[in-house]
């Protein structure tokens, strides 16, 4: 069995060149993740010998490059979760519509429930296991251990992630402008005064940092 | 509710990274074929297993269709692919068409801007429940309008416009962009074409099936906006249930010219309450010449819910019309 | 190919929800086929009946073969019948425009159509004149032998070609199609008045709930298949009325009369009597098989 987007590929007259950027020829749903809906092993013995290349992908994450086979229809935040066991960014709702899934591609925020994962390779992905560095915690982080900023703290990694592209665009909010770049993250407990001290306290850090 | 399911089911994705490369798969799979550009409007469809394309046409690497320039005639293009945070960002957007500006900005939430992109933006389907719920109404090419029976759950419909099928146009973007006059340039395999902002929505009575003049095989590549008008007054207002993420309930967006007092040309145009949004062209000429004040504003209100026909549940959605349309002359920038 | 839409309900239950589209295309190629093939097998001319002398003695130079009334009504009922057609197939195929309140006002101008010819058939006309009857079979097969260059009862004289029986008022392949298209008619036209309860009209109110969503889909694809077949019907009728050899049939149509020659090759004046000339040119009286 021919894989189709390879023949199309050929057919239609593509270049090599733009379909090495171009054609993700990624295994269906080989890998061994069970929490995949549909496992298509008959077309793994041909992948392996027809596109072995394109069916990996490189992902940048948290400043590593990880080597990992990506079903074409996998969201960022499983891939993350399931795959590279990165179990910091949660998921919610999986429908962009709470926040806990937030992280940063290229420094900006995101919902990894709502992205693909082949869509982002090449660029910078940033969970909260990434926050830290060398050691040292972010100011963000550092700010929810000074504040006690969450309650259940389901929602905190993605509060953070947001609080960290945030300081990013603005690094000396008012308390509104804070809640408004915030405003892509629930917290069910409804525990936004203390999640806002913590985004004021994260921006005092931060500067003092600079 | 729509059943929480944690996978998409495998489709076939391509990446192209030429206009040229991403119409032939377009044309190739036709039908079967799924543009994807942020995906905040497509993921939902796909998880719940509602659409499912065999092949997903990903348009994040062509990077000719993203990003701002100057236009023709002093006038500002913008990449179909450029995220709702980029327009609304943008220091020429904020300058001279600070009304897209605002209306790019009221979008969602700041994560769904950073991801969604002014293209999608335009080009998304309906949020009728019912009809995403998967259900075989109309628009899902079926014979039945679920929100439009006397016992439906219809808040968030149609009060005009509506054709069988009472579903709303979810857009913020639109009706700045039809108040601007913009033109949309549609890329196909046979060409390109360019459509006025208030030609490219379509309503039901015209295909029930589709909200814009797009067909399979088109791709929206950019957003043509003409150099605006000197000194424009300008509104838009945006009204939901929270004050973040939530769709409007309804929305307006206006353009006056005033010149000596009185307003010499105006765009009134109000979504959310139409399968499309809804150029206001009788409160227009009613208002010319007169002076941007309470009592025009008035009268505007007054015509523009001429002919307004609430469903069971939207009864509001007719004062919030005409309080709106009234807020955006009086109170107009 | 499908022949059925189907979809699941909110309830979980299968039903139709309209005929495919598809057959539209079936139908304009069956069409087609019918069109070019009858064009193509069927010689032109067959040999016209002599005419009687006897039976010309005092017949009137034109004879009356539709009334102002029928005419009325065939040429109202036809446009109704593109309207319908246009409106219902050309945004099928992608031909886009705002086709629904105009597809149900002709709607309503063929129902108005179809009450005033029933009632003019009836109250004016021999209700018998378009009944297909023992002799009608008769005819047909004679008439189908000669299409096909076989003689009915061996009276083809040589070089003299087949010759065609001679019919009632109608023939009966006018007969046949009558019938076919008012079958279809009605079911277009009752499913058509049921699915004006579920649009708005200011007749009366939308009723969703008239039916269960199985029963509705079954009154749409009735429509459906009614109208698809009036796509065929409609093809095979344009076709013989621009025949060379039908044409006096259809300028009858239009200024209602046809010559005394046309009448007595063509029909049977004792199956459709003719009034002397000198009173008016009147209809006849009954076939009565
Ligand atoms: C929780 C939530 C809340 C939201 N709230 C709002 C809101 O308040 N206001 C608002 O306006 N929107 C809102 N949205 C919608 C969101 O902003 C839009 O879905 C988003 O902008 C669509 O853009 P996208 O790039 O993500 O589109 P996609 O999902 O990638 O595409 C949307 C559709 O457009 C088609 N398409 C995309 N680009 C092109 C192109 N260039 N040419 C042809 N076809 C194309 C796709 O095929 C698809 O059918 C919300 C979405 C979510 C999930
Ligand atoms: S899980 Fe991504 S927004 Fe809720
Ligand atoms: S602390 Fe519990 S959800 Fe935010």
């Amino acid at each position: 069995m021919l894989q189709p987007e390879v023949i199309q590929a050929r057919r239609g007259g593509f270049t090599r060149r733009k379909f090495i950027k171009g054609v993700v020829a990624a295994g269906a749903t080989a890998s061994a993740a069970g929490y995949l809906f549909r496992g298509s092993g008959a077309l793994s013995p041909f992948l392996t010998a027809q596109g072995a290349v394109e069916r990996l992908v490189t992902l940048n994450v948290n400043g590593q490059q990880r080597r990992v086979e990506v079903p074409r229809q996998e969201t960022l935040a499983m891939t993350l979760r399931y795959q590279l066991g990165l179990t910091g960014t949660k998921l919610g709702c999986d429908r962009a519509e709470c926040g806990a899934c937030t992280l940063l591609i290229d420094g900006v925020t995101h919902y990894g429930c709502s992205i693909l994962t082949h869509t982002v390779r090449g660029r910078e992905v940033t969970t909260i296991e990434g926050l830290e560095r060398n050691g040292e915690m972010h100011p963000v982080q550092q700010a929810v251990l000074d504040e006690g900023g969450f309650q259940c703290a389901f929602c905190a990694p993605g509060f953070v992630m947001s609080m960290v592209g945030m300081l990013d665009r603005n690094p000396n909010p008012t308390r509104e402008e804070a809640a408004e770049l915030l405003a892509g993250n629930l917290c069910r407990c409804g525990d936004y005064d203390k999640i806002l001290n913590t985004a004021m306290r994260a921006a005092e850090l931060s500067g003092a940092r600079a | 509710m729509a059943v929480i399911r944690d996978m998409i089911p495998p489709f076939e994705l391509y990446q192209p990274a030429e206009i040229d490369d991403a119409l032939r798969l377009m044309d190739q799979y036709g039908d079967q074929g799924w543009v994807l550009a942020g995906g905040l409007d497509t993921f939902d469809w796909f998880k719940d297993r509602i659409k499912r394309p065999q092949a997903v046409i990903d348009l994040a690497a062509v990077e000719e269709i993203r990003g701002i320039a100057a236009g023709a005639d002093g006038g500002l293009e913008i990449g179909a692919m450029t995220s709702l945070t980029d327009v609304a960002d943008h220091a020429d957007v904020q300058g001279r068409y600070p009304l897209l500006a605002e209306a790019a900005g009221l979008v969602a939430t700041p994560q769904i801007r950073n991801q969604g992109t002014l293209g999608g933006n335009i080009v998304q389907d309906t949020r009728c429940w019912y009809y995403r719920s998967g259900w075989p109404c109309y628009r899902a090419g079926g014979n039945i309008c679920y929100a439009a029976t006397a016992r439906s759950m219809n808040r968030e419909h149609c009060i005009v416009g509506a054709s069988r099928c009472v579903a709303v146009n979810p857009s913020d973007t639109a009706p700045a962009l039809v108040a601007l006059d913009a033109e949309m340039v549609v890329a196909s395999s046979s060409g390109e074409r360019t459509f006025p902002a208030a030609d490219f929505f379509i309503g039901p009575d015209i295909d029930i099936e589709r909200m814009t003049v797009l067909e399979p095989g088109d791709l929206l590549t950019r957003i043509a906006l003409p150099a605006p008008w000197e000194g424009a007054r300008w509104y838009f207002e945006k009204i939901r249930d929270r004050k973040s993420w939530d769709f409007s309930l309804v929305s307006v967006a206006s353009m006056l010219r005033v010149e000596g007092g009185a307003i010499a040309d105006a765009r009134i145009v109000v979504n959310s309450i139409a399968p499309f949004p809804v150029r206001m062209t009788a409160v227009e000429t009613a208002i010319r010449g007169r002076e941007p004040n309470e009592e025009t504003g008035q009268l505007a209100g007054e015509i523009a819910i001429e002919g307004a026909r609430a469903l069971r549940h939207n009864d509001y959605k007719i004062a919030l019309t005409r309080n709106l349309v009234k807020r955006s002359i009086r109170d107009a920038a | 190919m499908e022949f059925l839409r189907r979809a699941l309900n909110p309830w979980g239950e299968n039903v139709p929800i309209g005929v495919s589209w598809d057959l539209i295309w079936a139908a304009v190629i069956v069409g087609s086929v019918f069109v070019v093939g009858h064009a193509l097998l069927v010689p032109k001319k067959v040999g016209a009946a002599e005419i009687d002398e006897d039976e010309a003695r005092g017949l009137p130079e034109k004879v009356q073969r539709h009334t102002v009334g029928a005419r009325g009504f065939h040429w109202s009922m036809s446009v109704a019948m593109f309207v319908l057609l246009i409106t219902a197939f050309f945004p099928v195929v992608g031909i886009r425009f705002p086709w629904v309140t105009i597809h149900w006002i002709a709607g309503v101008v063929l129902i108005l159509t179809v009450l005033y010819h029933i009632w003019h058939v009836f109250a004016k006309q021999d209700f018998w004149t378009m009944w297909i009857g023992r002799r009608d079979v008769e005819e047909g097969r004679d008439s189908l032998k000669a299409a096909l260059g076989r003689s009915g009862e061996g009276e083809a004289g040589a070089g003299s070609g087949s010759r065609r029986p001679r019919a009632g008022k109608y023939p009966v392949d006018q007969k046949m199609f009558h019938h076919a298209a008012m079958i279809v008619t009605i079911g277009a036209v009752v499913t058509g008045i049921l699915m004006m309860f579920r649009i708005d009209n200011f007749l009366w109110a939308e009723n969703t709930y008239m039916f269960s969503d199985a029963a509705w889909g079954w009154i749409y694809v009735i429509h459906g298949i009614c109208g698809i077949g009036l796509i065929f019907l409609v093809i095979a009728h344009v076709y013989f009325a621009i025949r060379p050899e039908k044409r006096w049939m259809t300028w009858s149509m239009i200024h209602g009369l046809i010559d005394r020659e046309k009448y007595l090759q063509n029909h049977d004046p004792k199956r459709w009597v003719v009034a002397e000339s000198g009173s008016d040119a009147v209809e006849a009286g009954a076939d009565g098989d």
